[in-house]
């Protein structure tokens, strides 16, 4: 090695300096996993410093995310099948008890879900759009539906959509409050994010499904006091499910 | 660093940290400083390179050079890159990481003035590739999707940890290479060891083209 400075004895640090740094390095490093890093990852935080800088709340959310998606995975497995709105106690996606309103019952009984067609190709996705177009024009539906969103509260409501169907949407949360969301799809094995946003009051568009399956929204309330969302919908969809 | 698995899940949950920076708007500097130092220190990419650097360094003066530099050239291309939202492909980028590695650990070798007859500067160096560790940095931070609310201050207070970070893992590794060097084998172990640190510089490079090819 050509480029090295060979340092003489005296350059280097003592054993006892080295020592020392240990200890020190010890110390500082059990402060820094008590006080930083287990608000930071677990909330958990028996100091009480997390929660002073703040770090305590990153460490809950992150379980908490863990946690639903968890769920998440378990219940794909499950492979669920969409419940009627109307038929269905409210039961929010995480863990928090629920406090939602009474749904607003949809116009028609609820129809039964209809069965996802198998996934075109070749020549028939033309064919199919058609097809699909048109019987997604016979199902015209307009629900309206009020929930409590708790501090940390997520709720997911999603329509059952056919490829290609378009349902118009306007929701609004009660006065001050705002709530993140995510538009997104899923069904098939396919899931998609149309939209995502963070402190936002209200919202409203035309929501076009990529492909058949179920299409909507998950709210989620990270302000400190519960608020209500109102969402109504309109247009090509057999149900709208929780 | 590996790049960021974030899956669209059924329900549109992100877990983790790019899932908690998702749910949050505003500034949280604390917070920001936490995830610079958590991603310096478990950035195994970073600390081989820092290693590499500092391994023959035995005076704080010319570690606190060589270590400035690197900070200069990753804060700048991190801030600018999140800024002019430059986002490079994160396969590409850590495979450049892995070869500033390679690069390195063949310069403690002595391995340019075996081949080139001259030494190439080391400071220069150590600054071009903090250049691209810090284009790293803001690739990854692009890939967190930080709320534009606050995006400065977060942003800044992020740098400020991934310094903290570095300071901490310098820490580190300098206590054990102060046990390590003193020992009478350390110049005998020094040769195989910046050989072993160019194997990792390898494997990091190959793992992030095969996954630039595969994914």
């Amino acid at each position: 090695m050509y480029n090295t400075d060979m340092p003489t004895r005296a350059e280097l640090p003592t054993t006892r300096q080295l020592v020392r740094s240990t200890i020190i390095a010890g110390c500082s490093a059990v402060a820094i996993l008590v006080g930083i890093v287990l608000p930071s990852e677990y909330g958990v935080d028996p100091t009480g410093i997390g929660e002073v800088l703040n770090l305590t709340e990153m460490g809950e959310i992150k379980v908490q995310l863990a946690l639903e998606a968890e769920a998440d995975a378990a219940r794909d497995a499950v492979a669920a099948t969409p419940v009627p709105l109307s038929s269905t106690p409210a039961t929010p996606s995480n863990a928090a008890p629920s406090t939602a309103a009474p749904l607003a019952p949809p116009a028609p009984p609820a129809p039964p879900a209809p069965p996802s067609p198998e996934r075109q190709s070749g020549l028939l996705p033309l064919l199919g759009t058609m097809v699909v177009s048109n019987a997604a024009a016979q199902e015209m539906r307009q629900d309206e539906v009020t929930f409590t969103l708790e501090p940390g509260e997520g709720v997911e409501i999603k329509m059952v959509m056919e490829e290609g169907a378009v349902a118009s949407y306007a929701w609004v949360v009660s006065e001050g409050g705002q709530v993140n969301y995510d538009t997104h799809g899923d069904g098939g094995g396919q899931s998609i994010s149309y939209e995502k946003g963070r402190g936002v009051a209200s919202d409203e568009g035309q929501l076009t499904a990529a492909f058949t399956g179920n299409h909507g929204w998950f709210w989620r309330n990270r302000g400190d006091a519960s608020v209500a969302v109102t969402l109504r919908t309109n247009g090509a969809y057999s149900s709208i499910v929780r | 660093m590996a790049a960021s698995a974030s899956p669209v899940q059924a329900h549109g949950v992100t877990a983790g940290d790019q899932g908690y920076i998702q749910e949050i708007s505003g500034v949280n500097l604390i917070p920001f400083v936490y995830l610079g130092a958590k991603h310096m220190v478990t950035g195994y990419d970073h600390i081989l390179f820092l290693l590499g650097v500092i391994f023959f360094l035995y005076r704080v003066k010319h570690i606190g050079i060589y270590v400035s530099l690197f900070a200069l050239g990753h804060s700048t291309t991190m801030l600018l890159g999140v800024y002019f939202n430059v986002g490079i492909n994160s396969f590409i980028i850590d495979a450049i990481i892995g070869l500033s590695v390679v690069y390195k650990a063949l310069d403690n070798l002595g391995a340019y003035q075996r081949w080139l007859g001259f030494q190439p500067n080391t400071k220069a160096a150590t600054l071009i590739f903090g250049f691209f560790h810090g284009f790293g940095l803001s690739t990854k931070i692009l890939e967190y999707d930080i709320a534009p609310d606050g995006l400065l201050p977060n942003l800044l207070a992020f740098n400020v940890g991934v310094e903290i970070g570095q300071l901490l893992a310098l820490g580190a590794i300098l206590i054990v290479m102060g046990f390590w060097r003193r020992s009478r084998s350390f110049m005998r172990h020094a040769y195989t060891a910046n050989v072993a640190m160019m194997a990792a510089g390898f494997v990091l490079i190959g793992y992030q083209l095969t996954g630039f090819v595969v994914l």
